[in-house]
């Protein structure tokens, strides 16, 4: 197509619109995994009433085990927690000395299905265990849950609604340069008017130079996107790359690749659909 | 092939361009519609190619009625006419054959067969020597034979020509009309818009004068009214 200057206008600003919302998807998609790699490591602690006799513990194990989302439940004993504390404390165990095991309430660990491990239904399954009179106390770190999946939400609120405000920005911005090369072969528009050539015969490559634009400008934010993503791996400090050995910030699958690239083409075939309504009228 | 029924076309700085034109032009006939600069021949030749439409009254064109509502098939109109008009409406940025091959690739011919096609048209009208030259290389005269080709290329049954010999010399204007009187010979309706009553004069065809908008007789003004003039008149 004719004009070179606008196409390359239009596939810069639709790069740069789906760079944003990309970035935005890539930081949701690393939350949303985050969150997914804790949810599987939540565990509830219920912590046994100090003095419950030894016989009362396997009952009470068999009991546990039967609530509705419980999926493996770990006596752990005194001695086992002090045991744990030694490992954690590494060098500075020697602060435990002089405490008896026999101080550290015994607990047990509760595993729960993957189906529950998410604020609402670990509220639930926490209910059931409060209902059980030889538990002293329930941690399962439920404000950190609830906090995270808030933040979460928000981001992925976020996405969508930049992703609505870029998506009229793109079809406006689209259509508008578009109009600019329409402009440009006005000429040529005329006469394939005067000659009689059919409407689909003018629009066609119109929508085709949309079509192409919006592919190429959604390719371009996910290769910007994707260096952006290598470079900050070059820059992290190695005290960090330990922290995100465990949780690895992850690039956009190929599925969403797939979708960012779909919805540019969508955006830019629809950029100059608008463009063509509003300026390929038959005169 | 053409009539207008108490046509009227007023813009909408209440300019009336025509008001309440009835005509009725014959297939196979050649016509001049006369009248001074501003007199409203170049609406009637827009309505009659659909490029305006009129505010009042009914016209049909080959058979088709384009002031229906439900009218939306400008194109298949268009190609079977042929559109000249003053300023020639070529695309500078190609060849002489370029531009008449054009109207036969976007109407859906191939562009072997379009090609040969304009070859034959330009020998027809006497610029075969110039088939490759760019557009801007060539004299009025010779651009406006090139539209003339390019309207004709698609054997239309209807040529509208608005004032195809404005910027033409006299010898080139005759050439012109030339082209003009053999397509119509061969049984091309042809609308000739002129305000060269001394052209008019040279050829015996019918002559539809217009005036103020209005159709008149050419002594006073009156709606509804045609004047033929013959040769000689």
């Amino acid at each position: 197509m004719g004009n070179l200057f606008p196409n390359l206008i239009t596939i810069g600003i639709i790069a740069v619109s789906m760079l944003i919302f990309s970035t935005f998807t890539l930081f949701a998609f690393n939350l949303t995994n985050f969150l997914k790699i804790w949810e599987d490591k939540i565990e509830v602690i219920a912590y046994l009433k100090r003095g419950t006799p030894s016989s009362e513990v396997e009952p009470l194990l068999d009991r546990t085990r039967l609530l509705e989302g419980v999926e493996i439940v770990r006596y752990v004993s005194p001695y086992d927690a002090m045991t744990f504390m030694e490992t954690k404390l590494g060098g500075q165990k020697n602060l435990l000395q002089g405490i008896q095991p026999a101080l550290l309430p015994p607990s047990f660990e509760i595993q729960l299905k993957k189906d529950y491990r998410n604020p609402a239904k670990i509220d639930e399954v926490v209910g059931h265990l409060r209902e059980i009179g030889q538990f002293e106390e329930i941690q399962y770190g439920q404000e950190w849950v609830d906090t995270f999946s808030a933040l979460v939400h928000i981001l992925r609120l976020t996405q969508w609604i930049l992703g609505g405000l870029l998506l009229i920005a793109i079809v406006f911005i689209t259509s508008n340069t578009l109009q600019l090369a329409i402009s440009s072969r006005r000429e040529e528009i005329e006469v394939m008017h005067w000659v009689g050539a059919g409407p689909g015969f003018i629009r066609v490559p119109f929508y085709v130079e949309g079509l192409i634009q919006g592919l190429l400008g959604g390719g371009l934010a996910i290769l910007f996107l994707f260096l952006l993503h290598r470079g900050l791996f070059l820059h992290i400090p190695p005290s960090m790359q330990a922290w995100l050995a465990r949780v690895p910030v992850l690039f956009l699958p190929p599925e969403t690749i797939a979708w960012i690239l779909l919805g540019g083409t969508v955006l830019g075939f629809f950029g100059s659909f608008v463009a063509s309504i509003r300026v390929l009228r038959y005169k | 092939m053409i009539e207008m029924v108490h046509v009227f076309k007023t813009y909408p700085s209440q300019i009336s361009a025509l008001s309440d034109i009835t005509l009725e032009i014959s297939s196979g006939e050649f016509t001049f519609v006369s009248g001074p600069s501003g007199s409203g021949k170049s609406t009637l030749l827009r309505i009659l190619c659909c490029a305006e439409k009129p505010t009042g009254g009914e016209v049909v064109v080959d058979g088709v009625q384009i002031t229906h509502p439900g009218f939306k098939k400008i194109h298949q109109l268009r190609r079977r006419m042929g559109i000249v008009s003053q300023d020639f409406k070529l695309l500078r940025d190609r060849t002489v054959k370029e531009n008449v091959a054009f109207v036969l690739e976007v109407t859906g011919h191939a562009r072997g067969e379009a090609k040969s096609k304009a070859s034959d048209m330009l020998k027809r009208i006497g610029l075969e020597e110039r088939e490759e030259a760019p557009i801007l290389a060539l004299s009025a005269g010779e651009q406006q034979r090139v539209a003339i080709a390019r309207a004709v290329v698609n054997s239309p049954s209807l040529i509208l020509a608005d004032e195809p010999t404005g910027n033409l010399d006299a010898k080139t204007t005759l050439d012109v009309m030339g082209i003009f009187s053999d397509l119509n010979h061969q049984g091309t309706t042809i609308v000739f818009a002129t305000q060269f009553t001394g052209l008019i004069k040279r050829f015996p065809y019918r002559v539809i004068h217009i005036s103020n908008g209005q159709v008149s007789n050419g002594k006073k003004v009156a709606s509804n009214e045609v004047r033929e003039v013959k040769a000689g008149e």
